[in-house]
């Protein structure tokens, strides 16, 4: 599984994770709501440029990130222009580009661990109501070592179906997946008991 | 056919630490079928061997003393302590390895899973990073520390699974089949390192003929009975004439 | 809720499950044709077997490891982009979904069955996931509410046909692996007393 940061050394790169996260949400909003007209767009979409080139970033990554949005265009795009004039529809979608770009850049400057400690302490107040933030790190850490396990069972099960000659149709796929995934849970459970996790 | 029992001994100040499995009177019913009955025997040997048909309730012996499965009758003593009053300590005293090797992993990273195991232990930090270097280079997989635990081959995950059962240097290590998925080099390899490199008690589930004539002991297994306690060479042999 | 050892890895086996689940190519869906995913299959799947609090645990799990920066979402997608562009409401929408789910298939702690795993899948697995994602969706891209309710019909006829698969896998579930669905749901009178140590 790559994850999607990229190694740097910039400011950007520096800042703490988890203030990072909070300042990005605030903003997320922020241009959501009040970037009503183009220039309020155009300004924030400059500052998000500069963000990406203060970052170390050239305009190759920004493309790229862009390309990976294209779904998200069409159909913000298309959706608009039905119901509204196109100037009002373009607006809109480059306001929807410009805050998912601000927060991929937050994604691509901070480190998975980081960002995992950063959850484990935002977590932190959530122990009054009965939510522990050490077996939350726990799943989340036990999910990333399954991931490939689980993906291993579905190419298996596939190519068997393959191998049988049967068309791989979605029920056929997910129920014998469902019923390895879960055992090996039960597995993994027995590990978890044996190991002294209780 | 079973060894009576003397009574479970207790560990006074001043005598040595008793290396016994002691079970009296011992059942466990699963799902409302008695599944294991009867059981009662004193077993103060390195090596035994547990062997005996499918479904005659070798496994669930060694979940009894794993601590996966509750005696529904009776009473377990792993070195002396009881399995029921003092179990969490038993926990501690006791290892589990498996045969499957993907489902013991439980952390992304090899030296991340074995570290793993030393949770809740009260160690620094460094010193968990210290003993996990230590047992990581002890067999064969420092090279590996970093890698993530689902990239090693079988025979390597099934080294890591007993790895993190080690760095907690258990009294006794329960193995469930632990080499029925390996190929036969790697069966060697893990067997070999079970039989005659660990100082541990040894509970090894099996049904590798060869592996139990190598233990000090063997006890069979039949219909969820215990059939036969003995040295292993006349219960192998008994257990392959009725195999027929 | 309080959840033991052997629930946490059934909550990292799901949220795996529903990682696989967007894997381009591991579950085709349509051939693939359409940026639609099995995912929402998985929300669903997560609340019929595991309950409404585990499954809504495996679904938080999930959500968090894509927003520490793994591209879990279908199509490879991750990071926190996804948690306010158009699309975030639907996320946030999955864990009500998936709980809302749970406690209609599950209600009673009595045995799933058709018509009550049918309705927990639309219910929570559509309506209540429509009713979060909707709102979000105009709020992030300005269309009139109206507007985004209409336009995000375009995926019912999808989401209906997972609601089928859905209740088909769960029901076919209970019958190959009954365990499958935990302790909450009690197999017969006499798995209660089932002596594993929980
Ligand atoms: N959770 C459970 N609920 C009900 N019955 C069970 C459960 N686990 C095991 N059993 C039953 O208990 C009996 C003994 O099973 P056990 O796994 O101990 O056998 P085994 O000797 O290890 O067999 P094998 O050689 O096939 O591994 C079997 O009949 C099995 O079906
Ligand atoms: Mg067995």
């Amino acid at each position: 599984m790559i994850a999607l940061y990229r190694p740097g050394t910039s400011p950007l790169h520096r800042l703490p994770a988890g203030p990072k996260l909070i300042a990005l949400m605030l903003l997320a909003i922020a241009i959501t709501v009040f970037a009503s007209n183009a220039w309020y767009i155009a300004g924030a979409s400059a500052l998000v440029v500069a963000g990406y080139f203060a970052a170390g970033f050239g305009p190759l990554e920004i493309l790229r990130q862009l390309w990976t949005l294209r779904w998200i265009v069409a159909v913000t795009l298309i959706t608009q222009v039905i119901f509204l004039p196109l100037p009002v529809a373009a607006t809109n979608t480059g306001r929807v580009v410009t805050v998912v770009m601000l927060a991929t850049l937050v994604t691509l400057t901070t480190r998975t661990s980081a960002l995992l400690d950063a959850v484990e302490r935002g977590l932190g107040p959530l122990r009054r109501i009965g939510v522990d933030p050490a077996r939350v790190g726990l799943v989340m850490a036990m999910t990333i070592t399954v991931v490939p396990v689980i993906a291993g069972y579905a190419a298996s099960i596939r190519d068997a179906q393959r191998a049988r000659g049967a068309k791989p149709r979605l029920r056929i796929l997910v129920m014998p997946l469902l019923v390895m995934s879960l055992k090996h849970a039960d597995e993994l459970g027995d590990a978890l008991v044996a190991r002294g996790a209780e | 056919m079973t060894t009576p029992l003397p009574s479970i001994p207790a560990s006074p100040d001043g005598t040595p630490p008793s290396r016994e499995l002691a079970f009296e009177g011992v059942g466990v019913d699963l799902a409302g079928v008695t599944v294991l009955r009867d059981v009662t025997v004193t077993l103060p040997q390195r090596r035994i061997a547990v062997i005996g048909s499918n479904g005659s309730g070798k496994s669930t012996f060694a979940r009894l003393l794993g601590g996966l499965v509750a005696p529904s009758r009776g009473r377990v003593a792993v070195h002396g302590h009881d399995l029921v009053a003092e179990r969490k300590q038993v926990l501690r005293m006791v290892g589990s390895v498996f045969s499957n090797p993907d489902a013991q992993i439980i952390m992304p990273t090899v030296a991340e899973d074995v570290a793993f195991s030393l949770r809740r232990r009260g160690l620094t930090r460094e010193e968990v990073a210290r003993r996990v270097t230590a047992t990581l280079e002890r067999y064969g997989l420092a090279e590996r520390a970093d890698a993530p635990a689902h990239s090693l081959s079988g025979g390597q995950k099934q080294l890591l699974a007993l790895s993190a059962v080690l760095i907690t240097e258990p009294a006794l290590i329960v193995a469930d089949e632990p080499t029925a998925l390996l190929d036969g080099r790697n069966s060697r390899l893990i067997s070999a390192l079970l039989l005659d490199e660990i100082p541990q008690q040894l509970v090894l589930v099996t049904h590798d003929l060869e592996l139990a004539a190598r233990c000090d002991v063997a006890v069979r297994f039949e219909d969820g009975r215990l059939f036969e306690v003995d040295d292993p060479a006349p219960v192998i042999a008994r257990y392959r004439r009725d195999l027929g | 809720m309080k959840f033991d050892v052997r629930d946490l890895a059934r909550i990292a086996v799901f949220a795996a499950i529903i990682a696989v689940l967007g894997i381009p190519g591991a579950i085709p869906i349509f051939g693939n044709a359409v940026p639609i995913t099995a995912q929402t299959l998985g929300i669903m799947l997560a609340g019929a077997v595991l309950g409404a609090w585990r499954g809504a645990a495996a679904v938080v799990v999930f959500l968090l490891l894509v927003l520490v920066g793994l591209p879990l979402l279908s199509g490879g997608h991750g990071g926190a982009g996804v948690f306010v562009g158009p699309s975030a409401g639907y996320l946030f929408g999955w864990i009500l979904g998936a709980f809302v789910t749970g406690a209609i298939v599950h209600a009673g702690h009595r045995r799933p069955t058709w018509w009550r795993t049918a309705l927990g899948c639309v219910v929570g697995g559509i309506l209540v996931i429509y009713a979060v994602g909707v709102p979000v969706q105009a709020f992030v891209t300005h269309l009139p509410l109206g507007a985004t309710a209409l336009s995000s019909t375009v995926f019912l006829p999808g989401d209906l046909i997972k609601a089928v698969v859905a209740t088909l896998i769960t029901m076919g579930l209970w019958r190959a692996y009954p365990r499958a669905f935990g302790d909450q749901v009690r197999v017969t009178p006499a798995a209660k007393v089932d002596a594993t140590v929980r």
